[in-house]
């Protein structure tokens, strides 16, 4: 094992304990869990003799309206084709994974402006051995929520009478993938910028900006916003995660596997190219602020 | 053990180093120094490979260093300036030295801790959280931390700024006792009093340039000629400074209250015919002392008055 791997193992794996004994990881979680809940629980009253009909309870008929009010009703539809599931994990994920990935860019700021990451510099480690411990770290609290947030699934599945189908599973699939590209980002606004508060900013705004270009896609409220975010789409597609998610559901949904794991092997790819050039820019810039 | 050769190192337009060759030999506590601003840091940063030098080297053990040379890296221990707060509040002092002992894979790392926290005092608070520590328990802890790897140079960037005299007094026996050990030891710094004391040879630089770098002893020969000798006797008698500079060996005399200060070649012992000369005269010497010149005296002449002189091998006085 090189120097580099073996301080990026170890500043990893005290990076995962920082995190497990404090109490951001479980309140995210906890969140998570109750919004998954709400879903799922509400969902049950959402059923008649025809099907699903969102406007029997307040929860998805507010969800509904505004889904239906930018995607049109086939999105919403084909959103809950397979009971409330994938789309109650989905939402469960979401709040946990801002927490790392906002704790993660927001950490590494504070720990470069404090010294903290020139003091493991001085060893064996370098700052890639850094940017990789914490990616890793990352990698393993975003695999350990998504186990813990579909075994809770699983589990509200079962007491709701739920079916718990293969868009679940993909959507978990789908998740953890999507999650190694978004936090290749953090890394990135980590490195370009000279401070914690700038990489939080650079960092939720890539992310805003490709779910803008993304839903600007779909969106039936105006065809101006369509085309505009179309125009957009094609020229930042090849950077954005959820493009790459994106296809891989697409291609789930026509039958396609291939296109399924090209989908996902491209978001791999794409989390390595990020990853590349965040070490570079590392290299290029220092471990100093 | 370290050195460079014409290392430059430049911000855009503005060059923080110019061709600096610095060379700190085996077992030797060696004083970098430098105002504020001199581009002490910026050397430093190049030593450690935290920063690349825009040309020259940096040899680190007789080979080239490079960021890719990482062995080379982990025979240096390294102190910096200020321990960093606010991160890593969970880790007690065993922690965070358990957690660096892993890092640098340190054989039987408990046994080594524990001797270590020993040495430096802090064995009794081993298990309170560092956010918890002063400042001067922090740079013990910083320096048990540099030390824990056994490396072969400790490099200490202003180790005693901001600790109280107690503090300062425990680090500065640290220093030396690591260097008894066999550790050579540079420390960049601008408390020049303390450096005096524990340096072997201290480098001057200034805007980013040497301006030298010798012995203590040699550095106040190359700069100055004269020393100045101080008598107390209990009432200097009018004109007796005059007659003080008829001496052969006295070059100036001046008389302050009760004190003569006399000056004299910097070669050579004067207080015995200086006391010869006044019992003549009926006075007892009560007190005869050689001013020597400070670090501190050497370092604002180098860096202010005469670069110029020093540089084209000038003398002062």
């Amino acid at each position: 094992m090189s120097d580099r791997t073996r301080a990026a193992r170890i500043i990893a794996k005290k990076q995962v304990f920082e995190a497990l004994i404090g109490p951001g990881f479980y309140v995210a979680l906890a969140v998570g869990l109750l919004l998954g809940y709400f879903l799922v629980s509400a969902f049950a009253r959402s059923v008649d003799s025809s099907g699903f009909n969102p406007r029997l309870h307040p929860l998805y008929d507010a969800i509904g309206r505004a889904l239906e009010g930018a995607f049109g009703t086939a999105f919403v539809d084909g959103l809950f084709a397979e009971g409330p599931l994938p789309f109650a994990f989905a939402v469960s994920y979401l709040p946990v994974f801002l927490y790392l990935a906002v704790s993660s860019v927001f950490k590494f700021g504070l720990e470069r402006n404090a010294g903290a990451v020139e003091l493991v510099v001085y060893g064996p480690a370098d700052g890639t051995s850094y940017l990789i411990a914490c990616y890793l770290k990352d990698l393993f609290l975003s695999l350990l929520a998504l186990v813990v947030i579909l075994g809770f699934t699983l589990a509200a599945a079962g007491i709701f009478n739920d079916f718990a189908g293969p868009a679940l599973f993909l959507t978990a699939v789908v998740a953890f993938f999507l999650s190694l590209a978004l936090l290749a980002y953090g890394m990135f606004a980590s490195m370009v910028t000279a401070n914690a508060a700038s990489s939080l900013a650079l960092f939720l705004g890539i992310v805003l900006f490709f779910l803008i270009v993304l839903f600007g896609s779909f969106a039936i409220v105006g065809e101006y916003v369509r085309s505009l975010s179309t125009v957009v789409g094609n020229v930042v597609q090849w950077i954005s995660p959820f493009y790459y998610g994106n296809l891989s559901l697409q291609a789930n949904a026509a039958g396609d596997p291939l296109g399924l794991l090209a989908g996902l092997a491209l978001l791999v790819c794409l989390s390595g190219a990020i990853l590349a050039a965040s070490h570079f820019i590392m290299q290029a810039r220092g471990v100093r602020p | 053990m370290i050195q460079t050769r014409a290392l430059v190192k430049r911000y855009g337009t503005f060059t923080a180093v110019d061709g600096i060759d610095l060379h700190v030999r085996a077992g030797e506590i060696y004083g970098f120094l430098g105002p504020n601003g001199a581009g002490k840091t910026s050397t430093i940063m190049m030593l450690l490979g935290i920063t690349r030098p825009t040309s020259g080297d940096v040899l680190l053990f007789g080979e080239r260093y490079t960021s890719r040379r990482v062995h080379l890296r982990r025979r240096i221990g390294v102190v910096p300036e200020k321990h960093p707060r606010g991160v890593w509040p969970w880790m007690t002092a065993e922690d965070y030295l358990r957690f660096f002992a892993e890092l640098f894979d340190v054989p039987r790392p408990q046994e080594r801790i524990e001797a270590l926290l020993k040495k430096v005092d802090l064995h009794t608070v081993r298990n309170t959280r560092i956010r918890e520590f002063s400042r001067g328990m922090l740079q013990k802890l910083s320096f048990t931390r540099a030390i824990l790897h056994d490396p072969d140079v400790l490099l200490l960037d202003e180790p005693i700024s901001g600790l109280d005299p107690l503090g300062i007094q425990q680090v500065r026996d640290l220093i030396v006792s690591e260097n008894r050990e066999g550790r050579s030891i540079v420390i960049s710094s601008h408390q020049l009093s303390e450096m005096e004391r524990i340096c072997h040879r201290v480098a001057i630089i200034s805007r980013g340039r040497l301006l030298t770098e010798d012995t203590m002893e040699h550095l106040v020969a190359r700069l100055f000629h004269e020393r100045e000798i101080q008598v107390e006797v209990e009432q200097v008698p009018p004109g007796l400074a005059p007659l003080l500079e008829k001496l052969p060996s006295v070059l100036g005399c001046a008389v302050h209250e009760n004190t003569l200060v006399i000056t004299v070649p910097r070669q050579g012992d004067y207080r015995k015919p200086i006391s010869e000369f006044l019992i003549s005269r009926g006075l007892v010497p009560l007190r005869i002392q050689e001013r020597m010149v400070s670090l501190e005296e050497a370092f604002v002449t180098i860096t202010q008055e005469n670069i110029g002189s020093l540089v084209n091998g000038g003398d002062r006085r």
